[in-house]
């Protein structure tokens, strides 16, 4: 096991980890699920390769412009499907993400289903980092804001939203169109990690896949997403040996996780400085006044 | 000439007609009340006023414009906000956040502004927890300002979606049974506030109550309704008095 | 003129297996209000089951598939019991139930993969309607196809009877109605559920050995029945009728596409219909629509 293969498989946590911070902000604070984020990834990867290799554009730009393709898609998407009530809205992203595949599938002009090689390999452990760091910053800041806290509101309590004048419709919107430029440009990172493009890539799976992290990682928590990234993609990597018996054990534990420990590792709580004092400063009070459980727990 | 006027107003479900041409008249800064026996139909117009749901026949003017079938967010906007009988908070956010998240009117910064953390967003997001700091004191929640919504007592609870209701500063605030499942003791101390509250933030109110004590004690008009429809109007002696209410309201009481 | 009826009756055939797979979805949601995906891997196990029990026990055709059918209610019952019960128990929102339902469904697709003696490769079922086709006139109908056709719809009739006219198929209606006031009423809701996927599983079953003789069987016919499960969205999540409609429908929409466009299109049509569907009537066909309590 070398520097290389570590490095390959946290360079891979990281673009998944993209798509699932946006997911994170759109179900873990705004309560929406969506199974068809895989379908933003694809649109955004086939729109930077575009770039890179057509145009012949700087990477950085090209996943820039990759975002911005899947940021719009999904503005149509949502204006048309962000009104449909709970159940409905996670099948039309379904049905969405399902389309995506099966349009690239047909469309001989990006290889179609036998996929896109020859993709510059551009995406290394470094610049993943770098715009996840990006990714993050951005992310927290704006959850950390009136229009954070809209997102959190309508998560919560979508009625009462509104009435305290919250456009929940816009919030959702604003929220979809963030998590789809991040797919996006999750995307594009994955073209230039394999070198090619494959529409099966992005399939079902796949989207469930990334909503099964956030989850995992517990809804309402960056940090737990990162965490959750970080786990679920490794883990699979390192029981390749298992290979077909891996995602049978892979289906057993999403079931598990659900019965048992729906609030994910986080549980709605951040890995801080100041959540970690607090949780000590918990954990020496209850020993004093042994109350009941501590930090992660309300 | 009232700040808020039901005109005509029917809502109908299927076949039930849940509220019946309906007109009435909410005076500027009065305390008006809203009574009637269960399934009356009050709640229900409370939801047609606010636009969570859509007016069969009719309309609503307030404050001299029609705010027929408007969206929520957009009513709430031109000054009407409300409680829920069935209280319905940001359950899992603390008792602060779902007053900082109502004050959000107050500032008006962008996302960028947030996500680069400019100037504006500081300022504006320093005066809005200033407001939510002062709200929660008047309200009288301080001492519990930090504790999970859904953990409250039922009392506090209602008295919380109150707080939250102001933090827009609404011009007409709509009450839906605030006193509901309180003793005689918070019932009192509640309607203290209710008159606190409408001389200090100059509010128009509309409750519902079942209480008769508190309906009659702080309501200058009132009216009755009854399997939809409109059965009698006016002071609470008025209202006392009238007939048609004793026999369907007051009697069976 | 000819083919367009020619079209028209493969259409039909194909919509009446959509039908049973969908009814499963439909039963399910009408009840517990979420998407049961995990119902696609139990119609892909009905398939395996009725393809083992005739080459490897060389069951009887009838009796085949008749235990294909009762192994994927049974299977249908254990993944209600296993995945979805805790949750119920704990009132978790209808997430939590997807995604327990993928989990079953990555769990089941990729079981039959791993599983050595099954393994990822097609299997073909043997013959049991040859393959000369019976004419009447221009027309020439498979005798599978005909096959697939009664045998669907006798199941949806008694489904239909079971459901209008048995009394626990009233209690039913009763629980999908309202879940909380039937339990209060004194029906029994629990056993409802067991009903509800046993009959659904029951159906799956037979969907999966009807699919499987026309096609082939393999891990991933998961394609095809998240088209049945568009067709209950179609005809509208939750009603009988609707996903009985909704199926037919795009069992000919499919067939036509594919026959005067390109084969190539078919399934994408599913899913541009399901987008469309969505956006111009979300309720689909058949469903109704409600103003939620404020
Ligand atoms: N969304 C809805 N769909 C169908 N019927 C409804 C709906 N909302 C209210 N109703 C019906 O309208 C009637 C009036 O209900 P409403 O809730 O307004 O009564 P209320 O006067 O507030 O009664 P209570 O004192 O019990 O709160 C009732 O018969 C109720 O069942
Ligand atoms: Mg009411």
């Amino acid at each position: 096991m070398g520097n290389e293969y570590i490095l390959g498989i946290f360079t891979l946590a990281g673009i998944n980890l993209m798509t699932v911070l946006g997911l994170s902000l759109l179900t873990g604070f705004t309560g929406l699920f969506s199974f068809g984020h895989a379908g933003f990834m694809a649109i955004g990867g086939y729109a930077t390769a575009l770039m890179t290799l057509n145009f012949h554009w700087p990477f950085i730009p090209s996943l820039m412009v990759g975002g911005l393709a899947a940021a719009l898609v999904s503005a149509v998407l949502g204006k048309v499907t962000l009104k449909l009530k709970g159940d409905y809205f996670c099948i039309a992203t379904l049905g969405f993400g399902e389309a995506v595949r099966l349009i690239l599938d047909n469309v001989q002009t990006f290889g179609g289903a036998r996929g896109w090689p020859g993709i510059p390999h551009y995406t290394n452990f470094w610049n993943v980092l770098g715009i996840n760091i990006v990714a993050i910053i951005i992310l927290a800041n704006l959850i950390h804001s009136r229009h954070g806290r809209n997102m959190i509101a309508v998560r919560e309590e979508e009625l009462a939203s509104q009435i305290v004048g919250i456009n929940v419709f816009k919030y959702k919107m604003i929220s979809l169109v963030i998590s789809a430029a991040y797919a996006g440009i999750a995307g594009g990172m994955m073209g230039h990690y394999m070198t090619f493009l494959q529409p099966k890539m992005f399939s079902l799976v796949k989207s469930t896949e990334l909503t099964i992290i956030v989850i995992f990682g517990g809804l309402g928590s960056i940090s737990g997403s990162v965490l959750g990234a970080l786990v679920l993609t490794s883990l699979p990597e390192i029981l390749r040996a298992f290979s077909s018996w891996r995602l049978v054990f892979y289906g057993l534990a999403v079931i598990f996780i659900m019965i048992s420990r729906p609030e994910g590792l986080m549980g709605g709580y951040e890995l801080t400085p100041s959540s970690m004092k607090r949780l000590y400063r918990n954990i020496v009070s209850k020993r004093s006044k042994a109350v009941h459980s501590a930090g992660g727990d309300k | 000439m009232g700040i808020l006027e039901l005109h005509g107003l029917t809502k109908t479900f299927g076949g039930l007609t849940a509220v019946g041409d309906v007109n009435f008249n909410v005076e500027k800064d009065s305390i008006s009340g809203l009574i009637g026996p269960n399934g009356a139909g009050k709640t229900t117009i409370f939801n047609l006023i606010t636009g969570v749901y859509k007016v069969t026949s009719g309309k609503i003017i307030f404050d001299g414009k029609d705010i027929t079938n408007k969206e929520p967010y957009l009513i709430a906007e031109s000054g009407i906000t409300r409680t829920f009988q069935n209280i319905r908070l940001f359950k899992k956010l603390t008792v602060y956040e779902n007053v900082l998240t109502a004050c959000h009117y107050n500032a008006n910064y962008s996302i960028f502004d947030s996500v680069l953390r400019l100037p504006k967003f500081r300022k504006q997001e320093k005066k809005l927890t200033e407001q939510a700091a002062e709200l929660i004191e008047i309200m009288g929640l301080e001492s519990r300002k930090d504790l999970i919504a859904n953990n409250l007592p039922y009392g506090l609870q209602r008295r919380l979606e109150i707080a939250r209701a102001l933090a827009l500063m609404p011009k007409l605030l709509l009450l839906d049974e605030p006193a509901a499942g309180m003793n005689p003791d918070e019932t009192e101390q509640l309607m203290k506030l209710i008159s606190e509250i409408r001389k200090r933030f100059n509010l128009t109110i509309l409750i519902i109550e079942h209480h008769m004590d508190l309906i009659m004690g702080i309501c200058e008009n009132i009216m009755v309704l009854n399997f939809g429809c409109k059965l009698a109007e006016g002071t609470p002696t008025d209202v006392q008095n009238d007939k048609s209410v004793i026999e369907a309201y007051l009697g069976v009481e | 003129m000819t083919q367009f009826f020619q079209q028209l009756i493969n259409g039909i055939s194909i919509g009446s297996v959509y039908a049973l797979m969908a009814v499963g979805y439909s039963l399910v949601y009408s009840i517990m209000n979420f998407s049961n995906f995990a119902h696609g891997g139990v119609i892909m196990f009905g398939a395996y089951f009725g393809f083992f029990f005739l080459t490897l026990l060389r069951f009887p055709f009838p009796l085949a598939f008749l235990s294909a059918a009762i192994c994927s209610a049974i299977l249908a019952l254990i993944i209600e019991r296993v995945a979805y019960k805790p949750l119920r128990e704990r009132k978790a929102p209808f997430l939590y139930f997807i995604i327990s339902a993928m989990g079953a469904s990555i769990f089941l697709e990729n079981l039959v993969i791993a599983i050595p003696a099954i393994g990822p490769t097609f299997r073909t079922y043997p013959e049991i309607f040859n393959k000369q086709p019976i004419k009447i006139g221009e027309l020439a109908m498979g005798k599978l196809d005909i096959a697939m056709f009664l045998i669907s719809a006798i199941c949806l009739i008694v489904l239909i009877y079971i459901i209008d006219h048995t009394k626990i198929g009233k209690a039913i209606q009763a629980t999908s109605y309202n879940i909380k006031a039937s339990a209060l009423m004194g029906v029994n809701t629990d056993f409802i559920l067991v009903t509800i996927f046993l009959m659904g599983g029951f159906l799956a079953g037979i969907a999966g050995v009807l699919f499987g003789m026309k096609y082939t069987v393999y891990p991933q016919i998961g394609i095809i029945t998240n088209k049945s499960f568009i067709a209950a969205v179609f005809g509208g999540l939750g009603s009988l009728p609707g996903a009985v409609i909704g199926s037919v429908l795009l069992g000919i929409i499919e067939t036509f596409t594919a026959g005067y466009f390109s084969s190539q299109y078919r399934d994408l049509i599913a899913f541009v219909l399901l987008i469309t569907v969505l956006v111009v009537r979300p309720m689909g066909l058949m469903g109704k629509v409600t103003e939620d309590k404020a």
